[in-house]
C-alpha cells in the first residue's frame, strides 16, 4: 500500500505505563511538545497503550483523525512495536508507518538508565521530536523477495547444540553440526554424573551424538572453525575450515590398534583437563563420536621428526593418510545457530590458592575426570603430587566469579557441581573422607535442587560460611593449610587439607570474540553472545537468522541448556518455513567496504 | 526546504564509522536542503538496528530506508541523499 503521496497526518500515543513513565516525566509537557510538531495532528496519552482498551483508543483515534502515521511513545520496540504495527494494519496503515520509541529505559523505577525528572523530560524531548521527523520524512522502499535456504548451520555440537541440530532435522531441514574438536558432545561428555539425577553423564549424553552421527539430515564436520561469514537471512554463505585429522574417515574402524603402538605420550589438556595423558594418535574417550583416531601433529613423530609412521605399519585397513590437507569448505543456509559453550575460568589468575604452584590444587572439572570410572585413573581419586587417596578435601567456592576483580556474575551451576561431586566422594569413593565446601552463599535454585543440597548436608559433608583468603602448601608433605572464617558460628577454622578444588567460574569459549566478529552479532559485558532481549527474546540477536543457545549466551545448567536450544530451533523453523522472505535491497545487495 | 533524514548506525571501535560520519558532515554542507543525521549507535540501541535488519556497521538509512551497509563511495550517498532531496 502507497501512502507516501498522501497528505502526512501524524499521531503521537504518549503512554503512562501505569506509573511506569507517568511517575517519570512530565506527560503534560510531552503533550505540549508533541502538539507543536510538524504535520502532528494529533497528540494524546493513555494509561496503558498496549492494553486492549489502548489499542482500540489508538485505532479509534486513526479513523477519527484520518492519521495516516503514528508514533506510539513507551517502550523498547523489541517489545511492543508489532503490537502497535499490527494496531495500525487493522486500520489500512503500513507497518513501516508506525513507529515505537522507548522512553520508560529513563523513567522506570529499577531501570539501569534511569534519570531524574528534569532530564527524562529533556530525553524524551528529543526522542519524539527525531521520531517525529523520521516519520515524517520516512518513505515505503519495495523490498527484495528472498527465497530461505532450507538448511541451518549449527556451530558446536556440545548438548545445545546437539539438541538444536535434531529438532531442526527431525523437521526435515538439512543441518550443518560444525564442532572445533575431533568429537560431538562438548563439556557434558566429561562431566561424569549430572546433578540432580546423578546420572551418568555420557549414559544420557550418548543417544544425542549417536543419533546425530546417524541421522541422514545432519552433515557432521568436526575439527572444524568458521573462518568467514557474509549473507544474511535466508541465505547466509559461511567458509568452514576443516582441519586434517590424518586418518580417513571412512576407513578408520576405531579399533585403536595404532593408539597402542604410538611410542609418543603426550599430556591431555583437552579431555583429561591436564590430569591424564594421551598418546599422539588418540581417540578422546571411549564413547566418542565420531569413534575415529586423529594425529595431533604437534606431537606426532612423523611430522615433528620425520620418523616413526608406527600407526600406518599397523593400521589394519591403510585409514592413516599424513598427506591430508586443511579444507576450505563453503556451506549455505537460511539460518545459523551458535551454541559455542563455555571454559572453565582459568584460576592461575587468583594467586592465592596456589593453583599450578601447589600440586594437590585442582579444578572441579579435574576432579570430574579423576572421578570419572572411563577418566584417567578409572574412577580412583589419588592426589597428584604422591598418587595417595585423599583423606580431607576442601572445596572452594565462587573462584573467579560474584568477584569484582575477575567475573562480577554467578556461574550459576558451581554450586551444584561442588555438591554432586563430594556426593560421589562420599557416598561411591571415600566414605571415611573428610570434605569440606567453603562457600559465599549456596545457591541451589532448580527443580530437584534444594533437596539434591540438604541430602549432601545429611550425608556428612561440612560447610563452612566464608572463603580462605589463601591456601600455603606444607613443602614437605605438600597438605594445604588454609584459614577460614566461618561467618555463621564466628569462628576461625584452622585447615589442613590433602586436596582442595576450585569451584572455577564459567567463561565464554576460546575463540568466541572472533566468531561474533565474523557473525556481527554483539556481546555482553561478561563476554557471552548477548541475546536481543533479556526476558522475552533469549535466543535472538541483533542479526536476523542468527540465534544463541546454552552456555553461549551465559552460565547455566543442562537443562536450561537444551530448553534453550528448542527455542533457537522454534525460531530457526520459524523463519525458514516461510520459504520466501522480504528483506531490504541493501542487506541483499550490500556495499563491499 | 527539501529535508532528509539519515540515520547512521555505528559503535564504538568501528573502523569504517568515522569516514562515513565524516561523508555525511561534508555532503550536508555541500548539498543544499537541509539534512538531519541521527547516530544510532547499534550497541545501546539494539532494536533500532534489528527493526532495519542491520547486520554490520556502518550502515546507513535515508528516509527509513537501508540505503547501504559498509563505506559507500562519496559519490553513491550524494547520488542516494540528492534523489531524496529531489523528491520532497
Amino acid at each position: 500500500m502507497s501512502q507516501d503521496r498522501k497528505e502526512k497526518r501524524i499521531g503521537i500515543f504518549i503512554c503512562h505505563c501505569g506509573k511506569n513513565i507517568a511517575g517519570g516525566v512530565d506527560i503534560k509537557a510531552l503533550l505540549e511538545i508533541s502538539k507543536k510538531l510538524e504535520e502532528v495532528v494529533f497528540v494524546t496519552d493513555n494509561k496503558f497503550s498496549c492494553s486492549e482498551e489502548g489499542q482500540i483508543a489508538i485505532q479509534n483515534a486513526i479513523k477519527d483523525n484520518d492519521l495516516n502515521r503514528i508514533v506510539v511513545v513507551a517502550c523498547d520496540p523489541s517489545l511492543h512495536l508489532l503490537t502497535f504495527q499490527h494496531c495500525g494494519k487493522k486500520m489500512g496503515i503500513d507497518p513501516a508507518f508506525v513507529d515505537l520509541i522507548d522512553i520508560r529505559k529513563w523513567t522506570m523505577f529499577g531501570s539501569p538508565n534511569k534519570v531524574d525528572e528534569k532530564e527524562a523530560l529533556i530525553n524524551s524531548q528529543k526522542f519524539i521530536e527525531q521520531a517525529a521527523k523520521r516519520m515524517r520524512l520516512k518513505r515505503i522502499v519495495p523490498k527484495v523477495n528472498v527465497e530461505v535456504n532450507q538448511s541451518v548451520i549449527v556451530i558446536g555440537a556440545g548438548v545445545a547444540g546437539l539438541e538444536a541440530s535434531l529438532d531442526l532435522a527431525d523437521k526435515g531441514y538439512k543441518v550443518y553440526l560444525i564442532e572445533r574438536l575431533p568429537t560431538i558432545g562438548g563439556k557434558m561428555a566429561l562431566l561424569y554424573k549430572v546433578f540432580p539425577t546423578n546420572d551418568c553423564a555420557p549414559c544420557i549424553l550418548a543417544p544425542k551424538t549417536a543419533y546425530a552421527n546417524i541421522h541422514p539430515n545432519i552433515n557432521l564436520l568436526t575439527k572444524s572453525e568458521v573462518a568467514n561469514v557474509e549473507g544474511h537471512i535466508g541465505n547466509f554463505s559461511v567458509v568452514v575450515n576443516q582441519k586434517p585429522r590424518y586418518v580417513d574417515e571412512k576407513k578408520c574402524t576405531g579399533c585403536g590398534l595404532c593408539i597402542e603402538k604410538c611410542p609418543t605420550k603426550v599430556i591431555d589438556d583437552e579431555y583429561s583437563r591436564g590430569i591424564g595423558e594421551r598418546k599422539a594418535i588418540y581417540i578422546p574417550y571411549d564413547q566418542a563420536i565420531p569413534k575415529k583416531a586423529v594425529i595431533d601433529s604437534q606431537n606426532c613423530l612423523y611430522f615433528q621428526k620425520d620418523t616413526c609412521r608406527l600407526c600406518e605399519k599397523v593400521c589394519p585397513v591403510q585409514a592413516i593418510d599424513f598427506k591430508q590437507e586443511p579444507k576450505a569448505i563453503e556451506l549455505k543456509a537460511g539460518a545459523i545457530i551458535v551454541a559455542t559453550g563455555f571454559d572453565e575460568y582459568n584460576p592461575v589468575q587468583k594467586v592465592e590458592y596456589g593453583y599450578r604452584r601447589y600440586g594437590n590444587v585442582i579444578t572441579q572439572f579435574q576432579l570430574a575426570r579423576l572421578l570419572d570410572i572411563d577418566g584417567p585413573t578409572k574412577g580412583k581419586l589419588l592426589r597428584p603430587t604422591d598418587k595417595r587417596e585423599p583423606r580431607s578435601i576442601v572445596m572452594i567456592q565462587c573462584v573467579g566469579s560474584r568477584d569484582e576483580n575477575a567475573n562480577g556474575y554467578c556461574s550459576s551451576v558451581c554450586c551444584m557441581y561442588a555438591l554432586k561431586h563430594a556426593q560421589i566422594i562420599k557416598e561411591m569413593i571415600l566414605p571415611d573422607s573428610q570434605i569440606y565446601i567453603s562457600y559465599i552463599d549456596m545457591r541451589t535454585a532448580g527443580k530437584g535442587f534444594e533437596e539434591y543440597y540438604r541430602r549432601t548436608r545429611e550425608i556428612g559433608i561440612n560447610f563452612i560460611h566464608g572463603r580462605p583468603s589463601e591456601v600455603i602448601e606444607n613443602n614437605k608433605t605438600k597438605n594445604l593449610i588454609l584459614k577460614v572464617e566461618d561467618s555463621d558460628v564466628g569462628e576461625l577454622i584452622n585447615l589442613e587439607a590433602d586436596l582442595v578444588v576450585l569451584s572455577c567460574a564459567t567463561v565464554p569459549s576460546q575463540g568466541t570474540k572472533q566468531l561474533a566478529g565474523l557473525l556481527g552479532v554483539n556481546l555482553d559485558a561478561n563476554g557471552f553472545f548477548k541475546e536481543l532481549h533479556p526476558k522475552l527474546r533469549p535466543v535472538e540477536t541483533n542479526i536476523r537468522g542468527i540465534y544463541i543457545c546454552g552456555s553461549a549466551q551465559g552460565p547455566k545448567d543442562i537443562p536450561d541448556s537444551i530448553i534453550q536450544a528448542k527455542a533457537a530451533a522454534s525460531c530457526a523453523d520459524s523463519e525458514l518455513r516461510k520459504g520466501e522472505i522480504q528483506l531490504p535491497e541493501a542487506i541483499v545487495h550490500p556495499v563491499r567496504s | 526546504m527539501a529535508e532528509v533524514y539519515v540515520e547512521e548506525f555505528m559503535s564504538p571501535g568501528c573502523v569504517g564509522c568515522p569516514a562515513v560520519k565524516e561523508m555525511l558532515k561534508s555532503l550536508s554542507e555541500e548539498l543544499s536542503g537541509e539534512i538531519t543525521v541521527e547516530e544510532v549507535d547499534i550497541t545501546v540501541d539494539t532494536s533500532r538496528a534489528a527493526q532495519y535488519g542491520v547486520m554490520s556497521v556502518p550502515a546507513i538509512a535515508i528516509n527509513g530506508d537501508l540505503k547501504f551497509m559498509g563505506v559507500p563511495k562519496k559519490e553513491e550517498l550524494k547520488k542516494a541523499l540528492q534523489e531524496e532531496l529531489d523528491k520532497d
